[in-house]
């Protein structure tokens, strides 16, 4: 077996900060070989990607990269604001490590692929960072190295650039290139990577096959974004159904917690009444953070909750085959006036939907491929060599 | 690629980054010396200026009569060029790992290139100052004997290679302690007036001679006296020592300046 191109064993750095509560930043990273494009978001990346780049030294780990490494670090990083276009080509391609032969045979190409028209004689400081970046990344091109690091990239720059980026990516990726690629984009790096690495406060969260690590990484932010489980201010919900409120009195969901994609649920509940007459239960899903996926009322479907005692009303719910796609949702339960017009009391439950599943989005829509051939290609360039 | 610490000669550095030596040595001398007029009239005129304030504090107010047989002129121009020079030389380059901090903080390259680039653009352009002078003394009649560029040559570049390996050391220090920088002003004007420049070592009471002997900037000025006033071009086991110890300064200097490199992007 060849040596891995990219190996780093317990790799750590740590700053020295002048406050004291956070004093120490620690990075460490154990073992990450790979072949084929990686991704790397979360806190602590950039520094992971200069070490790897070996802008930075590690504290303690060792870096061994096995081949000619290129970097795209920073927007401009390795450009002079004074110098011309053409200049910095110059400079920057003499910093990847270029030869005057190897600059002066690829600058035409490289003015080619910024495509930036006369500018490429202005200086560089006036230049928008839309063409900062298409010579940043023009230059990089050019280095054709065995590991190619990215950072953000394509956060920046017109969508057509962005198109061109990433057929280049994909056409190096294919030639057998190495691609490092650091984004927040998940659409960026499922299409590019395959696999992820997600750095968390200096740590390595997760490494693994990128729509895992993506959607461990998106659960994990949506679910960030909304903890609460009562909604509304209401504390006990009995005194507030004697002060006259509609207010729910219990919620469950079975099974809880975790489900597999496609699979049956049902939520049950019980409500109180302050007047004793049948109040309208809504429960919606939503996604964790905060985007509705679907909502639908007992009144609208024509049922009523059925009354267990004075003040209370009971109702159940069964979706057969939740067609939502993995992630992190919740369900919730809100209970309005009978006339179903003003909503008095909300509550949810959280739910997570586990599965392999890669499409975008929230549900799955049945669909069906008029033109169907497997593609082969596709399948092997998904599989993670660890 | 590997980010060992494995030590590569520094021919091998220079072969592998010359576009970017190059790349770094121009943007040097044209961005302070080149690219405005005043620089590059700064660059030979500041020399010219202290050789006349020289001139007529010691020949005028002081009323002193040739040097070793020399007019005074002619002596101290001799001497004096290539300590500004190395001094110049120094005070930049201790300060380019700096100037550069925006690339070490971005971009992975042998950060020593740039020390180099630094050197090589003032000492490149104090020599080509250094001829015009000896020029200009010459067609004033001063007995130059430019035969002696033979030896002065290699001496400048002894002197170099020194130099070079003093900037790497302080250059690399200059990132962790910033006062180094401002201590060096001062430090280089009291070792000027300590080196035999505006006097030859033949004035220096007979007790304290030793020890400005000692200093092997005073050897180095005292051969070019020899090689450019005398025309004495015979070398000596001083020179092969002057060599030796020259070497010796530089493999120091980049050996200090290997060590703390990997750590420049922290501080700078």
């Amino acid at each position: 077996m060849a040596a891995p191109l990219l190996e780093l064993s317990s790799v750590g750095k740590d700053y020295a900060k002048n406050d004291t509560k956070a004093s120490r930043v620690r990075l460490v990273l154990d073992l990450l070989r790979g072949r084929g494009a990686s991704n790397v978001f979360g806190a602590g990346k950039s520094t992971l990607l200069k070490i790897v780049a070996g802008v930075i030294t590690p504290t303690r780990g060792t870096v061994a990269v096995a081949g000619r490494v290129g970097a795209l670090l920073e927007l401009g990083s390795g450009f002079h604001p004074e110098y011309s276009g053409l200049d910095n080509i110059d400079l920057a391609g003499a910093l990847l490590g270029l030869s005057p032969g190897e600059i002066d045979a690829k600058r035409e190409s490289i003015v080619a692929f910024a495509d930036i028209g006369d500018h490429i004689n202005d200086p560089i400081k006036h230049y928008s960072s839309g063409m900062v970046v298409r010579l940043g990344f023009a230059v990089a091109t050019a280095l054709t190295p065995d590991v190619l690091i990215t950072d953000e990239v394509l956060a920046v720059g017109d969508e057509s650039f962005q198109k061109k980026c990433i057929a280049w990516m994909e056409a190096y990726l294919s030639d057998g290139g190495t691609l490092l690629f650091c984004s927040h984009s998940m659409y960026h790096i499922q299409k590019l990577c395959r696999s992820a690495l997600w750095v968390k406060d200096g740590r390595v969260e997760q490494y693994g096959a990128a729509a895992d690590v993506c959607q461990a990484y998106l659960a994990y932010h949506e679910e960030k974004s909304a903890v609460s489980k009562r909604l509304t201010g209401i504390q006990d919900p009995r005194a507030a159904a004697a002060a006259g409120y509609y207010a729910i009195k219990l919620f469950e969901i079975t099974p809880g917690g975790s489900i597999p994609e496609r699979s049956a649920l049902v939520a049950t509940g019980e409500a109180y009444s302050p007047d004793g007459r049948p109040p309208v239960i809504l429960i919606g899903i939503v996604r964790a953070d905060g985007t509705p996926v679907y909502g639908v009322a007992t009144d609208m479907d024509n049922v009523a909750p059925r009354k267990t005692s004075n003040d209370c009303y009971a109702f159940e719910i069964e979706f057969p085959s939740l067609p939502l796609l993995p992630g992190k949702y919740f369900i919730r339960m809100h209970v309005l006036d009978p006339e179903g017009v003003r909503m008095f009391d909300t509550l949810e439950k959280p739910l997570v939907v586990t599965g392999t599943a890669r499409e975008f989005g929230l549900i799955r829509i049945e669909h069906r491929w008029r033109v169907a051939d497997a593609l082969h290609t596709t399948a092997s360039r998904t599989t993670s060599v660890l | 690629m590997n980010h060992s610490l494995a030590p590569v000669p520094t021919a091998a550095v220079l072969q592998r980054n010359r576009a970017l030596f190059a790349n770094f040595f121009r943007r040097e001398l044209f961005s302070r010396y080149l690219g405005s007029a005043s620089g590059l009239a700064w660059a030979f005129l500041h020399p010219l200026a202290l050789l006349a304030v020289y001139h007529f504090v010691f020949t005028t107010v002081f009323r002193a009569g040739p040097m070793d047989g020399k007019s005074f002129l002619l002596f101290v121009a001799v001497a004096l060029w290539p300590w500004l020079a190395a001094q110049e030389a120094l005070q930049r380059g201790t300060v380019s790992i700096a100037a550069h901090a925006g690339l070490i903080r971005k971009v992975a390259f042998p950060h020593e290139v740039v020390v180099y680039a630094s050197i090589a653009a003032t000492l490149v352009l104090q020599f080509v100052g250094y001829l015009a002078v000896l020029v200009v003394l010459a067609l004033f009649g001063e007995p130059v004997h430019f035969e002696g560029l033979l030896l002065a040559v290699p001496l400048w570049i002894v002197m170099a290679v020194a130099v070079a390996g003093l900037t790497l050391a302080l250059a690399a220090l200059q990132v962790f302690i910033r006062d180094i920088e401002h201590i060096l002003m001062p430090v280089l004007m009291i070792l000027m007036y300590l080196t035999p420049i505006l006097y030859p070592l033949s004035l220096v009471p007979e007790g304290m001679k030793p020890w400005v002997a000692a200093n092997p900037f005073g050897y180095l000025v005292g051969r070019l006296r020899d090689a450019l006033l005398d025309g004495r071009l015979n070398p000596t086991w001083g020179d092969a020592v002057a060599f030796v110890i020259s070497i010796s300064v530089f493999a120091a200097g980049r050996w200090i300046f290997l060590r703390l490199s990997p750590h420049f992007e922290d501080f700078v």
